[in-house]
């Protein structure tokens, strides 16, 4: 093995990291390239939009009369203007049973709009041959990329429910939406536009105006001008600066995206630090004899410094580079993984800015440059007699200062985590991620001094197993603790990562099954099936249907429900409106005494906690702006304890006065006595089948599939964090084939007296399952305490119940196990092949 | 001088052995048509100036390398056609080496070093030859100290009982006393004559010292890959004739 495999090692963890730090970058920049473009195509001939004055709050563009086109084509430099509607519509197929199905890629969502044929103010077109726009309330054009997935043709007739039920609908065009086939997976369908008003609840309404100025008016005077004529509450502006404003709201969305994965290139990074330091530091300490010949022969302490730093530079430089392109790659293979799982992310070149080159090349460098400089220090303070004597021994002072170094700085760490977690001072989620960032290095100054005992427990059983193979294995890993834990250190951070997301999931799940069964005395749950733009505010279906489960002879009462984004007092929250009869049989929010009764005409309770919070006392008077009202005044007349539904209840009643709403968002149903769960389902099911976008759960199934989201996007981060694992695997390959080159005369020895090549590898495979066992032994130590202060800190947010998965925290054992295995393949095949007489060869 | 047959049934033998290091230009016949012959129950020295191919004779000898002609036996196992597990297992069963450096594992105790090959076997030493060999080798009080604890000769002593311990036919050593100060190296060759006189043991040691030749039974000379010289029991002052000779 050269000094080429040690530098290659060590440039692979630095590649990695800084591949994950540039491929986020390249990723979330292409993305955001791409609805650039997407928003140019949207708003190319649009130079004034028309909308209702936003409130801030909710996402739909609010409707307004559609006599406002009018009034906007009557002024002067208005070349053509045309009104918009939209609306969510679901193209519904069968399945191979012959059950209704709802065609939907993956998350995107499944748009509805009116046709119009001026191409101009409309990024949707219909290219030659591919039929034409829709001119009677029976016809659709849809997308071509959904027409090609699901094998639509034209003349084809399909179902597609909006607002109300499923209705049947003639395919006469397949459109483009600017040069692309689909946008972004999203269903696209468009109607007439009576037709489009009806089917979403706006009939003579529109949700947006586009205005084309006539050459020679300038975008910015035409705003002005239609401004004056426009009634109030609607404004017109330019098209570039709706174009802006949509961008940052995307800009807004992707920014978590970003922090998210540079979140993972953050913890990469991290734990190839450790990978970089170890390696430094075994091969500075292998070159300890080289290092003091020339402090012997006059080299300062500086001299030696900056020979270990300049060959740091040297290689982290390289392997930057390398990574920076190697996470363009990495963009690139996200995206297909995107495109393969349904979301049509359009293809186009990737984006790699100048300053994703700058970040990636920085971390990749300066990470080097320090994990490097320890080791540079330390050896520019070897004795020149001391080196060439030999190994220097640890000394007992050192062991001290350790201790204190260790514990000291872990306590720092604990006291950010806990000020994170319980204080309110500062950042809470920085002082979390700093505070476990620290402790991570505290522990792993500490894991040192934990090397010896861990490994004679973990190694106690190899010496009666396996004999002389078993004790050397063992032996080997105690003989460097420093070594064996910064190695360790590395896997000890990726599996308390895992481990403490495995326990947060737990909790979580544990904690939802728990609250859904206190939180619906109901029995069934009727909601949309599809998923809506605001995760926070469910789709809604026909107001028909609660009426119609009502009335079920099975059913003893049904109720419907609705939500809502308002600004109370100005601040935002979610309004949830229930029917003040019902309310109390079907959801559990423990209301204090009259508080339901309480909700009439501009009433509204809030939870204890809230109250509280706000410092509010019941007869307080607030104001409540939505989408269609502003500044409305509403007297809190009562309390309530649970607040599984919300912080704010108010009347159905008064709900449909703010927001008007074109259908229900959540039914909840209660049995009639003595109806058996599987006798009720079939009723409902009689009804609900008409409505293909709802969805009848009971409990166990309403947990059941609270517990698969959980369980994917557990798989998600986990998936994310076996990075972590992988590069600490590497860490362990690397700090094996090192120790190997360092004990090539004593594995000659071995080999000399007879230890045959398989029990060479052997030994070094059971050396590298103990070095990682120590290190999934501190991981899942760390991240059991992560966990547990995480859901002791979130206790009152519903997390009341701390579960620890034991069969999970077992498979990560398992998996420390296999992955010392599989790193140590490479080393003992090297071990074991080392010429016999070059080993034993005195130099 | 020819080298003179021996009575005696042979531990090990080499016949006509050839190594060839490097080629062309760079060429250099380490060994070079090599015979000789190592009788059961004797101590061997062998001899010779730097260079002359005496490690690579004794490499060759304890299956540690392969020669590119002619035959090595130990015992009547003959080591060309051995793979290299069966070799392994012939050095652990029937070969024991003292090298020159001090070659012992610095995470064992000098006790698990002098049962390493033993261990390694998955034998059990026996007891009363452990305890013979150790007392032999006077280290009874310093068998729990790690190799890094012990003095250059001790750990010299550790090896040679690790030879030792396991009874092998045949025990090589490079230059066992090369590291060692005088007194050091007496204490370790007369222990060496020790095993040979009274257990029996077969030892071939190479040396450069003709004061630890005298220590043997029989010297041979090496020069230029070829053995030119023997001698049976050697004197310190027959072996500085001898090589005087030699040097002419
Ligand atoms: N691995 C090798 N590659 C090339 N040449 C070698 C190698 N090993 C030994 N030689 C050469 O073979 C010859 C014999 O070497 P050997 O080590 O057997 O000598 P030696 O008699 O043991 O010498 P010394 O007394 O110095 O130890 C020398 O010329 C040496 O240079
Ligand atoms: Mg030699």
């Amino acid at each position: 093995m050269s000094s080429h495999t040690r530098l290659a090692l060590t440039a692979i963890a630095i590649i990695l990291g800084v591949a994950f730090v540039s491929g986020t970058y390249v990723f979330t920049d292409t993305i955001k390239g791409q609805f650039d473009s997407l928003f140019t195509d949207i708003y190319q001939g649009v130079d004034v939009a028309i909308a209702a004055e936003g409130t801030g709050v909710g996402s739909a563009d609010v409707p307004f009369d559609e006599s406002v086109l009018d009034i906007v084509t009557a002024v002067d430099g208005v070349e053509i203007a045309t009104g918009g509607v939209t609306g969510f519509a679901t193209i519904i197929t069968t399945d191979d049973a012959g059950d209704p199905k709802i065609v939907q890629n993956g998350g995107a969502p499944t748009l509805g709009f009116a046709w119009s044929d001026v191409s101009r103010l409309s990024p949707l077109s219909i290219k030659d041959g591919n039929g034409r726009g829709p001119t009677t309330s029976s016809e659709v054009a849809i997308d071509v990329g959904t027409a090609a997935a699901q094998g639509f043709k034209l003349g084809d007739v399909v179902k597609i429910q909006a607002t109300g039920e499923a209705e049947d609908f003639t395919i006469v065009g397949l459109m483009s939406f600017g040069d692309q086939d689909s946008l972004l997976g999203a269903t696209l369908s468009a109607f007439e536009m009576t037709e489009a008003q009806r089917i979403f609840g706006l009939e003579g309404q529109f949700n947006s105006i586009g205005v084309a100025a006539i050459s020679g008016v300038s975008a910015a005077d035409l705003a002005r001008d239609i401004n004056e004529a426009l009634p109030a509450g609607i404004i017109a502006i330019t098209g570039q600066s709706q174009q802006a404003a949509d961008l940052s709201e995307v800009n807004d969305s992707l920014g978590i995206i970003n922090i998210a994965l540079l979140s993972f290139a953050a913890v990469a990074v991290f734990v190839g630090s450790f990978i970089i330091q170890n390696t430094f530091r075994i091969i500075v300490t292998q070159r300890t004899r080289e290092l003091a010949m020339l402090r012997a022969i006059g080299a300062t302490g500086r001299q030696v410094i900056v020979m270990v730093v300049v060959e740091a530079l040297i290689v982290a430089l390289f392997a930057s580079a390398l990574g920076v392109v190697v996470g363009i790659g990495l963009a690139g293979a996200i995206r297909s993984a995107m495109n393969a799982a349904g979301l049509a992310v359009p293809p186009g070149s990737l984006v790699v800015l100048s300053r994703t080159v700058f970040v990636g090349m920085a971390t990749g460098v300066i990470v080097t440059m320090l994990a490097a400089l320890l080791p540079a220090y330390r050896a520019s303070k070897v004795s020149p007699v001391a080196a060439m004597r030999g190994e220097t021994r640890v000394r007992k002072t050192t062991m001290r200062k350790r201790a204190i170094t260790g514990v000291s700085i872990s306590a720092l760490g604990l006291v950010f985590l806990m000020t994170g977690l319980f204080g309110s001072v500062g950042n809470a989620i920085a002082n979390v991620g700093g505070g476990a960032l620290i402790m991570f290095i505290g522990v792993s100054v500490l894991a040192p001094l934990a090397a010896r005992p861990i490994a004679n427990v973990i190694g106690a059983p190899l010496p009666k197993i396996f004999g002389i193979t078993g004790t050397l294995a063992k032996e080997n890993t105690k003989r460097a603790p420093r070594r064996t834990a910064s190695t360790a250190s590395a896997l000890m951070i990726g599996i308390a990562l895992v481990t403490f997301v495995a326990i947060f999931a737990a909790t979580i799940k544990a904690s939802i099954a728990e609250t859904v069964d206190e939180a619906f005395p109901s029995d069934f749950t009727i909601q949309s099936s599809q998923l809506g733009e605001d995760p926070n505010i469910p789709m809604t279906f026909s107001r028909d249907l609660v009426g119609q489960v009502d009335a079920l002879d099975e059913v003893a009462v049904a109720g419907a429900f609705q939500f809502g984004e308002a600004l109370i007092n100005d601040e935002k929250g979610f309004i949830t409106a229930v029917d003040p009869a019902k309310a109390e049989s079907l959801l559990t929010i423990e209301p204090a005494p009259g508080a339901l009764d309480s909700l009439t005409a501009n009433t509204i309770i809030v939870s204890e906690k809230l109250l509280k919070a706000r410092n509010w006392t019941v007869g307080e008077s607030v104001t409540i702006t939505t989408p269609l009202v502003e500044d409305v005044p509403f007297t809190v007349t009562g309390t309530f304890a649970r607040t599984e539904f919300g912080d704010y209840l108010i009347s159905t009643e008064v709900f449909t006065q703010q927001y008007e709403p074109t259908g229900d968002g959540f039914v909840a149903v209660k049995l009639a006595p003595g109806v058996s769960l599987e006798e009720g389902r079939v009723a409902i099911l009689e009804v609900t089948d008409n409505y293909p976008t709802t969805e009848l759960q009971d409990k166990s199934e309403l947990v059941a599939d609270a517990e698969k989201q959980i369980d994917g996007a557990l798989a998600l981060f986990q998936g994310l964090l076996g990075l972590a694992i992988f590069i600490a695997v590497i860490g362990i390959v690397n700090t094996l084939a090192l120790s190997i080159i360092e004990r090539t005369r004593e594995i000659g020895l071995v080999r000399a007296v007879g230890m045959s090549r398989r029990k060479v590898r052997k030994m070094i495979r059971w050396e590298s399952v103990i070095v990682s066992l120590f290190g999934a032994t501190l991981g899942i130590g760390m991240g059991l305490f992560f966990g547990w202060a995480v859901a002791r800190a979130l206790e009152d947010e519903g997390l009341g119940k701390f579960a620890v998965p034991f069969g999970q925290l077992m498979a990560y054992v398992v998996i420390a196990f296999f992955a010392g295995l599989i790193a140590a393949v490479w080393p003992a095949f090297k071990a074991a092949r080392l010429n016999v007489l070059e080993a034993i060869a005195y130099e | 001088m020819q080298p003179t047959t021996t009575q005696g049934p042979s531990a090990a033998r080499i016949i006509d052995g050839v190594k060839i290091y490097g080629e062309g230009n760079t060429e250099v016949r380490a060994l070079d048509g090599v015979s000789a012959e190592f009788e059961v129950g004797k101590f061997t020295a062998i001899m010779g100036p730097s260079g002359s191919g005496k490690s690579t004779l004794l490499h060759a000898l304890a299956g540690l390398d392969t020669i590119d002609a002619g035959e090595v036996f130990i015992g009547d196992t003959e080591l060309g056609s051995l793979k290299d597990k069966a070799l392994t297992e012939l050095r652990r069963e029937s070969v024991g080496f003292v090298f020159q450096a001090y070659n012992l594992i610095p995470t064992l105790s000098a006790r698990e070093n002098i049962l390493l090959p033993l261990s390694i076997a998955g034998r059990e030493a026996d007891k009363a030859w452990f305890d013979n060999v150790i007392e032999a080798v006077g280290l009874l009080d310093r068998l729990s100290h790690r190799p890094t604890e012990l003095s250059g000769g001790q750990q010299q002593r550790v090896a040679a009982a690790r030879a030792l311990v396991s009874q092998p036919e045949i025990i090589f050593a490079d230059e066992p006393s090369g590291n060692l100060d005088s007194t050091s190296g007496a204490e370790l060759l007369s222990f060496m004559r020790k095993a040979v006189r009274d257990f029996g043991q077969t030892i071939v040691m190479v040396t450069h010292d003709p004061s630890a030749a005298a220590y043997a039974d029989r010297v041979i000379f090496l020069d230029d890959g070829k053995v030119v010289a023997s001698m049976d029991d050697p004197t310190t002052d027959g072996i500085f004739e001898a090589m005087k000779d030699l040097g002419n």
